[in-house]
């Protein structure tokens, strides 16, 4: 397989070898269309002639072919890309605009458009081959990873050497681009085996895109997955599907194994341009690290990775928050792992202060947590992830489960819906810390558990 | 259609949408999220039926707004023709 140096060298060598073969399918005017590599490479190449004197791009993410086709014209073009979701508060989007500085907009909404237009800056910063993600990893939405395509173009290699589509495959793309999984694993990684892409519609068509598009393959976040199983919306073709971005209860990997599907589990982070390692054998939770990734583990367990040609460049103009990350070009990355007796690695559980729910959404607890401390004037509440949730356990002070939650109400409402509590659970006792008063999650997590 | 029929239309799509949720009261004052218990998937599904139940178009951006019932009863109304 062709280890591709980045969009430019991924398109025009996938147009000369197979100029006919299918790139991308699409829906247009409720039919099935398809643009081959050579149609696309040609878009590319046309987008970047339009963006041409640009110098970065604010990308609204909305999955459509215009949105494939100017991320890779933009990058050809040597445009700096920062790809948002389309989905985000107006208000939100202006504070990542503003941040991330861009001179130039791709927005299918125009009232949004309307909106963000006058937050973008003439004099913006270039950067030839940058993508800017931004990473759920805290609640400050104003930490963006900067990532290239050429990165991301090994990370996708990286993925493909142990988990290969073919050429006769088409992978569901139903993950927004504007997450590094979704990007990759639903994007790249099919184009850089040379199977084809099938754009999803959307969130309306969750529950028939797999019918419409007949896909062989379909990367997932565990709460998409375990939705079209419940809604059975999953096709007959359907032969393989990547779950990645959350924690995956053993049920859902056994409903599609029921159905026929091998499943496949990813583990990796936005910093190192998506996966570094994935489960290929029965035991979905022992993966084979991938071979451009070194994985060590610290004394207390911690993940450690080396994998230089995916690592991202920094957090975009924070040094000091990337010098804490990355030290001699290994990733700390927070969370805890095992190696098994065949020299498999197992994810154990996170050494930051961070959950994450089963949309893949994070939530960095030093930021969540205070505010709903404050809100209920307590300090003993924390927040657990029960059924892929965040669930509040609070000391009993009296008040219903109802009180809590309409004390909580206009902080949720600024949340987003998954990253909403979801339940409150009432114990008796104070919360169980450590000797330096630090909540002992793992033992809440444990006693709820047993409730 | 009244404020009422509509309210009325929403619950019945939730029940057929999230069957778990048959026999519990939902009424304006429901928090979809915690109260109903409706994930984010099973909200996208209840919405994209109400859209469909309704022929209107609620824009995606406006979904996180929603946060109860009523807020979705509202979002309906205001674009059903008068």
């Amino acid at each position: 397989m062709t280890r591709y140096t980045g969009f430019s060298h991924l398109l025009a060598s996938q147009a000369a070898a197979q100029p006919h073969a299918p790139a991308i399918l699409y829906e247009k005017a409720g039919a099935k269309s398809l643009m081959t590599r050579r149609e696309l490479l040609f878009a590319a190449q046309k987008r970047a002639a339009e963006l041409c004197g640009k110098r970065a791009i604010f990308v609204l993410c909305d999955g459509s072919l215009e949105n494939v086709v100017t991320v890779f014209g933009a990058v050809l073009a040597g445009v700096r890309v920062i790809l948002a979701d389309a989905g985000a508060q107006e208000d939100t989007l202006c504070a990542l605009l503003e941040y991330t500085r861009a001179d130039c907009l791709y927005c299918e909404d125009e009232e949004l458009a309307e909106i963000l237009t006058p937050h973008l800056d003439p004099g913006a910063p270039g950067g030839a081959g940058e993508l800017l993600f931004f990473t759920s990893g805290t609640t400050d939405r104003n930490k963006a990873v900067v990532l290239t395509d050429a990165s991301l173009c090994a990370s996708a290699w990286n993925g493909s050497a142990l988990l290969p589509l073919q050429q006769e495959d088409t992978l569901m793309c139903m993950l927004p681009l504007c997450h590094v999984f979704g990007f990759v694993c639903s994007l790249l990684w099919p184009l850089v085996c040379g199977a084809a892409v099938a754009l999803g519609r959307g969130p309306r068509h969750y529950g028939d895109d797999c019918a419409f598009f007949e896909p062989t393959a379909l990367s997932a976040v565990p709460l998409l997955a375990g939705f079209l199983i419940k809604h059975r919306c999953l096709n007959p073709a359907l032969r393989l599907v990547l779950i990645g971005a959350g924690d995956c209860p053993p049920q859902l990997i056994s409903a599609l194994e029921a159905q026929g599907i091998f499943v496949s589990f990813g583990y990796g982070l936005t910093e190192t341009s998506s996966g570094v390692a994935l489960s290929l054998g029965e035991d979905k939770y022992a993966m084979t690290v991938c071979p451009e990734a070194d994985i060590t583990l610290a004394q207390d367990g911690e993940i450690l990775i080396k994998a230089p040609t995916c690592m991202m460049q920094g957090y975009w103009q924070r040094p000091e928050d990337t010098a804490a990350a990355v030290t001699e070009g290994t990733l700390h990355t927070g969370d805890l792992g095992r190696w098994d007796e065949k020299g498999l690695l197992h994810i154990t559980g996170r050494k930051k202060e961070l959950l994450v729910l089963s949309d893949g959404t994070k939530l960095f607890l030093p930021e969540y947590e205070p505010p709903i401390r404050a809100a209920l004037g307590t300090e003993e509440a924390a927040v657990i992830v029960r059924d892929g949730a965040p669930v509040l356990v609070i000391k009993d002070c009296g008040r219903t489960k109802a009180e809590i939650l309409a004390a909580l109400g206009p902080l949720m409402a600024r949340e987003s819906r998954a990253r909403q509590i979801k339940d409150v659970i009432t114990v008796a006792e104070n919360l169980p810390r450590t000797a330096t008063g630090k909540i002992q999650r793992w033992a809440i997590q444990q006693k709820v558990s047993a409730l | 259609m009244t404020r009422a029929e509509i309210l009325e239309t929403t619950r019945q799509v939730i029940y057929n949408s999230v069957p778990e949720l048959e026999g519990t009261e939902l009424n304006e004052d429901t928090v979809i999220n915690t109260d109903a218990a409706i994930d984010s998937m099973g909200f996208t599904l209840v919405i994209c039926r109400l859209e469909a139940k309704f022929d209107i178009r609620i824009p995606n951006r406006q979904w996180q707004r929603l946060r109860t019932l009523g807020d979705v009863v509202d979002a309906i109304e205001t674009r059903l023709p008068k």
